[in-house]
């Protein structure tokens, strides 16, 4: 199925909601996608909110157990803009603790893929993309900081778009890196996304770092293939790469395969950077001012938010320890200062690239593994499944991942990168591939 | 002997650094909003007109400023700092490399920033309390290089920089707080939070003293953070946690970098400086003048208006007058219409002020009379009464009576009256 045909008919649609809701919880007792279910909600589409973003009197705790009970007393501007469209809010999806993780694992709510439960929905928007992935007409607001709308897209064979760093507010989002979080969008179909786009997008008095620039669809001819890439992809995977090329190709795009070994820098930079900010995000919970409450106040400070600091997952305290060593006075310039200049280094090189190009890869060197065998993973084995997703998010290139092939019933995906503010020729070029593509679904809500 | 000063200013905002949260609220914790306790998913936004507060500060210091300034994040952890971690500058400071000019010494200024205040700690006997109305508070950091060498410079300074200040609008009734570094031999004492000017001359006094002590004992001087007991008056060690290892200091990237236009600041009004001048001009006392108008800027309005126009001794008795009635507030009319007054010989009482300030009083006109005309009602007078030209031998105060009449009756200033009759008796009474 290719989504709706027309935007403008799926606001009128009336939506069955206690039918809706009703099948919703059942499904959510077996996938897990979902942390709180609004009840309440009774018109308009339906859409979901990861958990990271606050939504008003609903518990945002960003996967967290230290934000247990949080309620945040504000909404995230994008959830308001939705709200404010008419768009019916159906709860907060699961997620790896503040968006550390790449499997949807590094939480208590685990969430399954819903092509296979015993398999992972990816991460860490995991159940943003189970939401999109189940739902006939639905669209889900997530977040990337180093591939986390891609990965989970591709893993629950959704659209997932990430825009450039800067056109979607940030107020409201439970911080994992700021220089790199990007509100995007997972759904069923590129209309969907880009009806989404249109109202959460632009200007917000509440971030300064979100713009009000021109988003062009400049069409790009030619598509890079960069080779270093390609290095840990499966060779399944690979192979149906291959495929995807030659329809390209046959669609009429240029397929350029270039050398790029600077690209390999881009995984120690990103989390360089994204350690170093996490640590000072996260130093502000210490368990007295919101969330958990440890309510022994007969304590020290330091042993009072010593104590409450447990409650991080073990993903959460070794980035705290990583970020909080390499921004140390001593060692800063071999690392935080140094991964910057990469950044900038990366970003400049990629924007050379993509002047006439679109870069097209894998979005995954997998598809979705085990949940179990994901727990089994070693940090640096899990980092390098981001490989492929890191390069656009530490740019803050917008990117888009559509499902491509299926192997073994399980989808794949592609993903798709172009120069900032050229969003929406990523969003022409898969509503472009959806008409020769039909996506499949395993659950109809 | 070195002593630098980190000075902390809040600056006169009406609203909080980075939110819109009111500066001058007073029942704890009634202006705070999630940005400034640091909630989960708020963001800061830079409150522009303390941008240009301290790009005032920083012109008035000579300060050279970039073209773009920028925050970062020093992280440490104790109860006052909602986020754990409080923004401040860097390496885009607003200014760096200025300085400000003492009587006899140029203090170099070497770096001045923008940051946010911490909550504030209310320590009771076994609890404390946080108080957030003054966490995001606009604080800017003045950081001096060990260039005062004497209490009477640290004092000089600070006057200097609180003169300053408040000619640029800032309330400097509220306490300065400021880190004092010393060294009296190689190692350098740092004396945290010392709050108001005099604990700071105080602590210096201490720490001086101690240092020169332990040199003279031949003892060593360890390099250190004390802190300042108001109550003993002595300073003592504390122990410092946090170093520059563990601020970890990033980039705050929340904000951006924010353009430095370059535009022409209106020259800064330097008290010491205006003083200086009119007391080379009118031959008169620089101090006497300084404290006039050192944090006063009618009386430096006053002063300024009416200087060449009325004798300066008359100018700064008026003024001195109306600031010890607390009347420096009036209109420069007012004023002449005082100096006037003076020049006619009349003292300046509370009563005088309040007539002229409320309109009331019958204007005391000197008219234009010519000193043959007085001279000549004198010997009218004198003629009238040589009972009085008798007795003023013996009774100088008799002569009064004479002076009053005649400026009563041509409207004349009683003290010019005077002066004729001086000349007029000098030369010997002709009829
Ligand atoms: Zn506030």
């Amino acid at each position: 199925m290719g989504g709706a045909k027309d935007s403008k008919k799926q606001k009128i649609e009336k939506v069955n909601y206690p039918k809706l809701l009703r099948e919703l919880s059942k499904l959510n007792d077996e996938l897990r996608f979902f942390t709180v279910i609004n009840e309440n909600v009774s018109e308009g589409v339906p859409f979901s909110v990861k958990d990271n973003l606050c939504v008003k009197g609903f518990e945002s705790r960003a996967g967290s157990k230290i934000l247990k009970g949080y309620l945040p007393p504000f909404s995230a501007t994008s959830v308001e803009r939705m709200m404010n469209k008419g768009f019916g809010f159906l709860g907060k999806t699961a997620m790896d603790e503040f968006g550390f993780g790449s499997f949807g694992v590094n939480t208590d709510v685990v969430a399954k893929n819903p092509f296979d439960d015993k398999c992972v929905a990816g991460g860490s928007s995991s159940g943003a993309a189970v939401a999109a992935s189940v739902m006939k007409n639905h669209v889900a607001i997530a977040e990337s900081t180093g591939g986390s709308i891609s990965n989970p897209a591709s893993f629950c064979g959704v659209v997932g778009f990430t825009p450039t760093y800067g056109l979607v507010s940030r107020y409201g989002l439970i911080d994992y890196a700021n220089s790199l979080d990007k509100i995007g969008i997972m759904a069923r179909s590129s209309s969907m996304v880009r009806e989404t786009f249109e109202i959460i997008k632009g200007r917000d008095g509440y971030d300064s770092t979100c713009v009000d620039k021109k988003v062009s669809a400049l069409k790009k001819k030619k598509i890079v293939v960069i080779d270093q890439l390609m290095n840990g992809v499966s060779e399944e995977i690979k192979s149906t790469f291959q495929v995807l090329l030659a329809r390209l190709e046959n669609q009429g795009y240029a397929i350029n395969h270039v050398s790029f070994d600077f690209i390999d820098k881009a995984i120690p930079a990103y989390y360089i950077i994204s350690m170093s900010e996490a640590s000072t995000n996260l130093a502000k919970y210490d368990g007295y001012k919101y969330g958990m409450q440890y309510g022994d106040f007969t304590k020290k400070y330091n042993e009072f938010f010593t104590n409450a600091r447990e409650s991080f997952g073990t993903e959460a305290k070794r980035r705290i320890v990583l970020g909080t060593f390499v921004r140390g006075a001593s060692v800063k310039d071999k690392y935080y200062t140094k991964a910057l200049k990469v950044r900038t280094a990366l970003t400049n090189k990629l924007a050379g690239l993509m002047k006439d190009s679109f870069i097209l890869s894998p979005t995954m060197p997998i598809t979705a593994p085990k949940i179990e065998e994901a727990r089994k993973l070693s940090p640096l084995q899990t980092y390098a499944m981001d490989a492929l997703t890191i390069p656009p998010n530490l740019s803050g290139f917008p990117h888009v991942s559509f499902p491509y092939a299926y192997i073994k019933g399980m989808p794949v995906g592609a993903q798709l990168v172009t120069s900032h503010f050229n969003d929406y020729a990523l969003l022409d070029f898969v509503s472009e591939w959806e008409k020769s593509f039909e996506y499949q679904f395993k659950h109809n809500l | 002997m070195k002593i630098g000063l980190e000075v902390h200013v809040a600056l006169p905002t009406k609203s909080k650094l980075f939110c819109a949260c009111s500066t001058t609220s007073e029942e704890p914790n009634s202006s705070i909003c999630p940005i400034c306790l640091g909630f989960p998913g708020s963001k800061p936004m830079l409150n522009k007109a303390a941008l240009e507060y301290s790009l005032d500060v920083a012109s008035a210091l000579k300060c050279v400023s970039k073209n773009r300034t920028s925050f970062v994040r020093k992280v440490y952890f104790y109860p006052d700092l909602p986020k754990s971690y409080q923004i401040t500058q860097l390496h885009d400071a607003i200014g760096v490399d200025g300085h400000l000019d003492l009587e006899k010494k140029r203090v170099r200024i070497r770096r001045i920033q923008l940051e946010e205040d911490p909550a504030k700690i209310i320590r009771e006997d076994n609890y404390t309390l946080v108080d957030f109305n003054r966490s995001g508070l606009p604080l800017l950091e003045i950081v001096t290089e060990p260039d005062i060498a004497s209490e009477d410079e640290l004092r000089e300074f600070l006057n200097e920089l609180r003169s300053i200040l408040y000619y640029l609008g800032v309330d400097i009734e509220k306490e300065l707080k400021v880190d004092l570094n010393i060294s009296v031999s190689d190692a350098r004492v740092e004396v945290k939070n010392v709050t108001g000017i005099r604990n700071l001359v105080d602590a210096a006094r201490y720490e001086i003293k101690r240092q020169e002590e332990l040199v003279s004992k031949k003892q060593k001087i360890v390099a250190e953070t004390r802190s300042y007991n108001e109550k003993s008056l002595k300073t003592d060690a504390s122990r410092e946690k946090e170093s520059d290892e563990e601020y970890g200091f990033i980039y705050e990237p929340d904000l951006t970098f924010y353009k430095i236009e370059e535009k022409e600041r209106e020259e800064p009004i330097i008290a010491s400086r205006i003083a200086e001048a009119i007391s080379k001009k009118y031959g008169c006392s620089k101090k006497t003048l300084l404290e006039l108008v050192q944090f006063d800027s009618k009386a430096l309005e006053l002063l300024q208006h009416s200087q060449g126009k009325w004798p300066i001794q008359s100018i700064i008795n008026v003024i001195e007058v109306l600031k010890r009635y607390e009347s420096i507030k009036l209109s420069n009319e007012k004023f002449t219409e005082l100096l006037e007054i003076s020049k006619s010989g009349h003292q300046i009482t509370d009563q005088i002020i309040k007539n002229v300030t409320s309109g009331s009083h019958v204007k005391v006109t000197v008219s234009d009379v010519s000193s043959e005309e007085i001279d000549e009602e004198i010997g009218k007078m004198i003629a009238a009464n040589p009972k009085i030209m008798l007795e003023h031998e013996k009774n100088p105060k008799a002569l009064n009576f004479i002076v009053g009449a005649v400026a009563k009756k041509l409207n004349a200033s009683p003290r010019l009256v005077s002066e004729r009759l001086g000349l007029v008796l000098k030369k010997g009474f002709k009829n």
